[in-house]
């Protein structure tokens, strides 16, 4: 190895510690995963090869991962879209200065540092029929459409938990769109409303394309939070009833550690790898990888 | 000066590096579990060490499902601890092959007749799931436990009632108890666990021992009285004798809550619910176990309630067969079954000795020491039937089963279908 060899390639030796960490945990991680997922395997005793069927099993007889995939398309769709437009409406509403206004962000701001594993707790008490807050007011008030088996009910209870996280995560987004619209060039706004644009025309017009690295960042950050959604769920409902509200990660815990399945519950998370990939390689072809953090 | 600093330096270096040797004489033995609770762990320590001050305990207890994650994870990596706490059957089976056989354990320390001294469910259920012709004890029980029902006494007081003995008293019951804004009977049946404990209990009126049978294919999930039992099941929730809203509600905390507040006038639970009596500033229901007594599940089938009861082992302990010290471990599992280890753990009525005999120092109250006596010297003895089944995946089909039935999503005859499904690959 000459001296003009190490020259030439001292780039290497730059990225060697961020390569040699990369290769131990994520491409081992991976490797060992699908390698795990071919195997009928407990986790701890003796592996017994089984090739495909794992995944065979998995797209044909298994109604739990199909019910776990059909929530994780809801959760997507139904968290990131409402939390954007509710946070958008708060952020754009809190930088207009109204009177507190920072006393306000704090406070919507505020859901999105608490533990899911808190918040689970608190909410399956606001949810419970019998003793919970919304009941305990029906009753009260005489409003008794609220109560509801709101967690019980396997039609509506993934529609619950959802809420939930919209609830946790809106602050987030408004603190995005926050930070995105002081960002935004108030000439430009200037010169619409000079052009007489009104104030509606402004925001879809002119500020919503503005903000689009907010939309992007909020959008790939919420695909990453449905695939990785655990805590919340696993406390409000352990993924039932029935598996009404389960999802990837509560499901490959579930296999792997309750029903000593560790190789099947591998090839769940290839899965899920797989379709984290998907999702991103689709993002960033359909919607361009402009992303921002904080505007 | 820097002479001075720089020998200091080596001083300290020196004393750092002969320290372990000198504090080889201790034994260590590491012990992780999710039972006993870290309070309660330490105290039996504590006790432990008054006596063995030559072995240091280093506890690690966490939640059950991070338990479980950590103990695949060593295991995976050879690192098992000394001792780990196990649950009789699955658990077990698991990890029987890093496990050493106890009995040699047990004899040194109780003799040949150690077997006598335990109450008869714990010693049957720590085989539980062997492979045929395998005796060997791989975790011995610390502590054990019915299954059955516990009324809340001043709900009652003030209805002047008895806890009810057939289906048509409950459903009086809970009909009287729902106008009035109590539950009649509080269950956080979103846990699979409790869902399976008021399953068996039906099974065992409508036809006793004969789950297990079907886990062993001498019989089918899907034969009538265990239809039956699943109807019964149903009911339970159609005829609100269970709270509004069960299924999504946790038994644990959110259903204990609720009863702790007054709400309930049943609920379905074990013999470790004694260890509220235990807890720091209890509410005055807890205190002192006052405000809660024990009853058998009603009898559903009209034909007389059973005399047995379910239960099985709380938790047991195991020594791994890496372990570096398993004389230590044996002496501490020993003493946390039946010495001052023990001794501090029942005292704060966690669950029953699994070791016949103990009994807490003290009790707060009468009704505390009549229900005591009630589970070591009545039902206790006459467990038969264990409340745990043999395989994850058969416990597993069988609690969605009963979330699927309960939520109308399936009939009882497609929810014992799903089990037998399960029971059969």
């Amino acid at each position: 190895m000459s001296r003009r060899w190490l020259i030439d390639n001292q780039g290497l030796f730059f990225m060697a510690p961020a390569m040699i960490l990369f290769v131990v945990f994520v491409l081992y991680p991976i490797f060992y995963i699908f390698n795990a997922s071919l195997y009928d395997w407990d986790g701890v005793n003796e592996a017994v090869f089984i090739g495909l069927q794992n995944y065979i099993e998995m797209f044909t007889d298994d109604r739990s991962f199909a019910l776990s995939i059909r929530n994780s398309l809801y959760w997507t769709f139904l968290t990131i879209f409402p939390q954007m437009f509710l946070g958008f409406i708060l952020a754009h509403t809190l930088t207009s200065g109204i009177p507190l206004q920072n006393v306000f962000r704090i406070i919507f701001f505020m859901p999105a540092i608490v533990s899911p594993v808190v918040l689970g707790i608190i909410w399956q008490r606001i949810y419970a029929p019998f003793g919970g807050l919304l009941a305990d007011v029906g009753l009260e008030t005489g409003a008794r459409f609220l109560i509801q088996p709101y967690l019980a009910d396997p039609k509506i209870a993934i529609f619950s938990t959802i809420f939930v996280n919209v609830w946790q995560w809106t602050g987030f987004s408004m603190l995005m769109y926050v930070a995105g619209l002081q960002g935004l060039p108030g000439e430009v706004l200037s010169a619409a409303e000079v052009d007489g644009a009104g104030a509606l025309q402004r925001i879809v017009y002119i500020v919503l394309p503005l903000l689009r690295h907010v939309h992007l960042t909020l959008i790939l950050l919420g695909v990453i939070g449905a695939l990785q959604t655990f805590a919340l769920v696993y406390m409000l409902t352990k993924g039932g009833p029935n598996h009404a509200t389960e999802m990837l990660p509560t499901y490959i815990f579930q296999k792997a550690f309750t029903l000593q399945s560790m190789g099947y519950a591998s090839a769940v998370a290839v899965v899920l790898l797989l379709i984290a990939l998907g999702a991103s390689i689709f993002q960033v072809r359909a919607l361009g990888s402009r992303f921002t953090i904080g505007g | 000066m820097y002479k001075k600093v720089f020998c200091v330096a080596i001083l300290l270096l020196i004393l750092a590096a002969v320290a372990p040797v000198f504090a080889q004489d201790d034994v260590v033995v590491r012990f992780r579990s999710w039972s006993p609770v870290i309070a309660t762990t330490n105290a039996m320590i504590e006790a432990f060490n008054a006596e063995n001050p030559d072995i240091t305990i280093e506890p690690d207890i966490t939640n059950y499902p991070e338990y479980l994650v950590d103990l695949q994870t060593m295991a995976a990596g050879g690192s098992l601890p000394d001792l780990i706490g196990l649950e009789p059957g699955a658990l077990t089976q698991q990890y029987r092959d890093h496990l050493m056989p106890m009995q040699n354990c047990a004899v040194s320390t109780w003799g040949e007749d150690w077997e006598d001294q335990f109450f008869p469910v714990g010693i049957e259920q720590a085989r539980l799931g062997n492979p045929e012709g395998d005796d060997n004890i791989y975790g011995l029980p610390v502590l054990v436990q019915t299954i059955n029902m516990w009324y809340t006494v001043p709900v009652y007081e003030e209805a002047g009632l008895e806890p009810p003995a057939t289906y048509d008293e409950l459903k009086e019951q809970a009909d009287m108890f729902n106008a009035q804004g109590i539950a009649p009977v509080m269950i956080g049946a979103g846990d699979g666990w409790i869902r399976r404990d008021v399953y068996m209990q039906l099974i065992h009126n409508v036809a006793p021992g004969l789950i297990y049978e079907a886990e062993d294919g001498m019989a089918s999930f899907t034969d009538e009285p265990f239809v039956e039992a699943m109807t019964w099941w149903q009911r339970l929730f159609d005829d609100g004798i269970f709270q509004m809203g069960a299924l999504g509600m946790s038994h644990y905390p959110a259903a204990v809550e609720q009863i702790q507040a007054g709400r309930a006038a049943m609920f379905p639970m074990g013999a470790w619910w004694m260890q509220q009596a235990g807890n720091p500033d209890p509410p005055p229901l807890d205190e002192n176990l006052s405000g809660y007594a024990p009853f058998k599940f009603p009898d559903v089938t009209g034909m007389g309630a059973p005399e047995d009861l379910l239960g099985g082992i709380d938790v047991m302990l195991g020594v791994t067969r890496d372990s570096a010290n398993p004389d230590a471990a044996c002496k501490v599992i020993t003493d946390f079954i039946s010495g001052a280890g023990a001794q501090a753990l029942i005292n704060t009525y966690n669950d029953l000795p699994a070791y016949i005999g103990l009994r807490p120092a003290a009790f707060g109250s009468e009704n505390q020491e009549a229900v005591w006596d009630l589970f070591t010297e009545d039902w206790l003895a006459s467990v038969q039937y264990a409340r745990q089944l043999k395989s994850p995946d058969v416990k597993q089909a069988l609690e969605d089963a009963l979330a699927a039935v309960a939520a109308g999503e399936m009939t009882p005859a497609e929810g014992m279908q799903l089990v037998q499904d399960a029971n059969s690959m």
